[in-house]
């Protein structure tokens, strides 16, 4: 995995960030406080948090589609605005946020168009982006005829299609039914696996959290912060049968405990100020 | 093929529409007070007589025959060619009108700091009376020489009609271009698409389904425009001109203004058709109404 080269730069290197969103008012929200957070090449790290923890807040940081408060973001070893502009990641959002006016297709083909392809290997590019996510059926549908999922892995082929070094996912498994995600999970793992793509994958699910990951970072709330990270490493050649193994298991009850834990916390802190 | 059939249904209840107002016409008329009449002390009723309503079958009679003695050519035809020379400085006013709409609303879109300081300048500017601004713009027009070029009386009219037709589409225009989605902004932005790139790819594409209504009041706004600067600029050839000139023959040929009147109309159905042209093209990969949400 860790091959010494050219490609042993880091993906993502958070240091000492934080944001905080209308800063001096009342409406001051600390969303973010001394983040460090590290993916090395080809690296898989997902984060897992309640609600409001600021998951997506960190991915918009790393994409800088928002600057941090404090602290450093570096992607491939370019400071964020940098690599925004030299393209250095692909980014699935929480909403698909597909072109009604565009068809399904030319959705995937937009950010090779921006980036000045010619037609002919666009479509290309975005019909093999279609058939991986088993679309190529609705390539010439508009989005509005699609159901939310099959939205969701319009944005994922759109996301993939100019093969960025680097992924940036927010829930993009969230709106599928769970045959369609494992098939979409596979996939992806072996498109990274492929590519050497790192990815930063944001979830709800600690199944889906322990199964893609070489490393799993809980986040707690208010302020949002990392409070644990728990490394994985169930191999490379995960296939189906590793849901069911026992270290798949193991994993997942570690990062329940973690997230429970300042959820206990919380329950406690409720039920000492209720006593007195 | 559901917006096909539903083509249909508008052209019949157009058609409906217009047999109602008719029938209306002709019911008050049967029943309603010869000269008039009072409701509470107020003047309200409008007189049923011959002069002031003249029958459905008259007017369209009216239409048919000769425009006067001395002029042989029936007055379908005279009104007929008074509204397309209207036409076309009513969708020469429009087109231009709507050129400028959307530039100034790109640019206002483009830069606060000209919004800011532009957009209450174009509402002040709507609130001239035209009355006021025909002979005006006549005069500057006047005093235009480019060479031996003379600047046309028809083109004073056709920018008093640019004049009326261009607001709603900066309106409208710069309301759509603002429309475009947070998210989408950022997808925009996480591609690295430069300014231009978003503005056509996703502004202007977002704008259009608040740009087509717009078209629709620019439309009727530069019809308005036209006739009343064809009235106030003593514009002959239009169909304005024709109003005026067969209302002061109202007394004795009580028809032949409404003749008129009824020429108005197609020339507003005519920029009202264009307009819907228009929308069924741009508007054809939308999602349909019902699922915009
Ligand atoms: N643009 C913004 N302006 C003000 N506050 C914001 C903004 N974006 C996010 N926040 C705040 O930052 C905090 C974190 O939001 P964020 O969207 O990152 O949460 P999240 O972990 O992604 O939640 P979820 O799992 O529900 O998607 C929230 O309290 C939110 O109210
Ligand atoms: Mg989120």
């Amino acid at each position: 995995m860790t091959e010494v080269g050219a490609s042993a730069v880091p993906a993502v290197e958070v240091t000492g960030a934080g944001k905080v969103f209308n800063p001096g008012t009342t409406r001051q929200v600390d969303a973010l406080v001394a983040i460090d957070l590290h993916v090395g090449p080809g690296e898989f790290v997902s984060l897992i948090g309640p609600s409001g923890c600021g998951k997506s807040t960190l991915l918009r940081l790393v994409a800088n589609l928002i600057e941090p408060t404090s602290g450093s973001v570096r992607v491939n070893g370019k400071p964020a605005p940098q690599a925004r502009l030299d393209q250095e990641y692909g980014m699935a959002f929480q909403q698909a946020g597909l072109f009604e006016w565009r068809s399904v297709v030319k959705n995937v083909e937009l950010p090779l168009e921006l980036k000045g392809w010619d037609k002919g290997p666009r479509r290309q590019r975005a019909m093999e982006m279609l058939q991986l996510v088993k679309l190529g059926d609705f390539a010439e549908h508009r989005p509005w005829q699609l159901s939310g999922g099959m939205q969701q892995r319009v944005a994922i082929a759109r996301a993939l299609a100019a093969h960025p070094p680097l992924l940036l996912m927010d829930e993009p498994f969230g709106a599928l039914d769970e045959m369609t995600r494992e098939h979409m999970q596979a996939e992806l793992l072996r498109i990274c696996g492929e590519t050497g793509t790192s990815v930063l994958f944001v979830t709800h699910s600690i199944p889906e959290a322990v199964y893609l990951s070489d490393r799993v970072v809980v986040m707690s709330p208010r302020p949002g912060q990392i409070t644990t990270v728990v490394p994985v490493d169930l191999g490379s050649d995960r296939d189906l049968d590793t849901r069911e193994d026992a270290r798949f298991f193991e994993k997942v009850t570690e990062v329940r405990e973690a997230l429970r834990g300042h959820e206990v916390d919380e329950l406690e802190l409720a039920r000492g100020i209720g006593d007195v | 093929m559901a917006r096909r059939g539903s083509a249909i249904r508008k052209t019949l209840l157009f058609v409906l529409a217009l047999v109602a107002a008719a029938a209306a016409w002709e019911l008050y008329k049967a029943i309603g007070p010869e000269d008039g009449g009072s409701i509470l002390g107020w003047k309200l009723l409008p007189r049923a007589n011959d002069v002031s309503m003249p029958h459905v079958w008259d007017v369209s009679a009216r239409l048919l025959d000769d425009e006067s003695r001395t002029s042989k050519r029936p007055i379908w035809r005279v009104v007929l060619s008074g509204a397309w020379y209207s036409f076309r400085l009513a969708l020469l006013g429009f087109l231009v009108g709507t050129a400028v709409g959307v530039a100034l609303a790109t640019v206002m879109a483009r830069f606060g700091i000209v919004k800011r300081g532009l957009l209450p300048y174009l509402v002040i500017s709507q609130t001239v009376p035209m009355i006021a601004l025909a002979p005006l713009v006549v005069s500057w027009g006047g005093k235009l020489h480019l060479g031996s070029w003379e600047w046309p009386k028809w083109l004073s009219v056709a920018v008093l009609g640019a004049f009326l037709a261009f607001f709603p589409v900066a309106v409208g225009t710069l309301r759509g271009l603002e429309s475009a989605s947070a998210t989408s902004i950022e997808l925009m932005r996480s591609f690295a698409a430069s300014g231009v790139q978003t503005m056509r790819k996703l502004r202007f594409p977002s704008a259009v389904p608040f740009v087509v209504p717009a078209l629709r009041l620019a439309a009727a706004a530069s019809v308005i425009g036209v006739v009343v600067a064809e009235i106030s600029t003593g514009l002959r050839g239009g169909i304005g001109r024709l109003i005026i000139e067969y209302a002061r023959q109202a007394s004795g040929d009580p028809p032949k203004v409404y003749a008129a009147v009824v020429g108005a109309a197609v020339l507003g159905l005519a920029m009202a058709g264009l307009v819907t042209v228009f929308d069924l093209v741009m508007m054809r990969r939308r999602p349909p109404a019902e699922e915009l949400t």
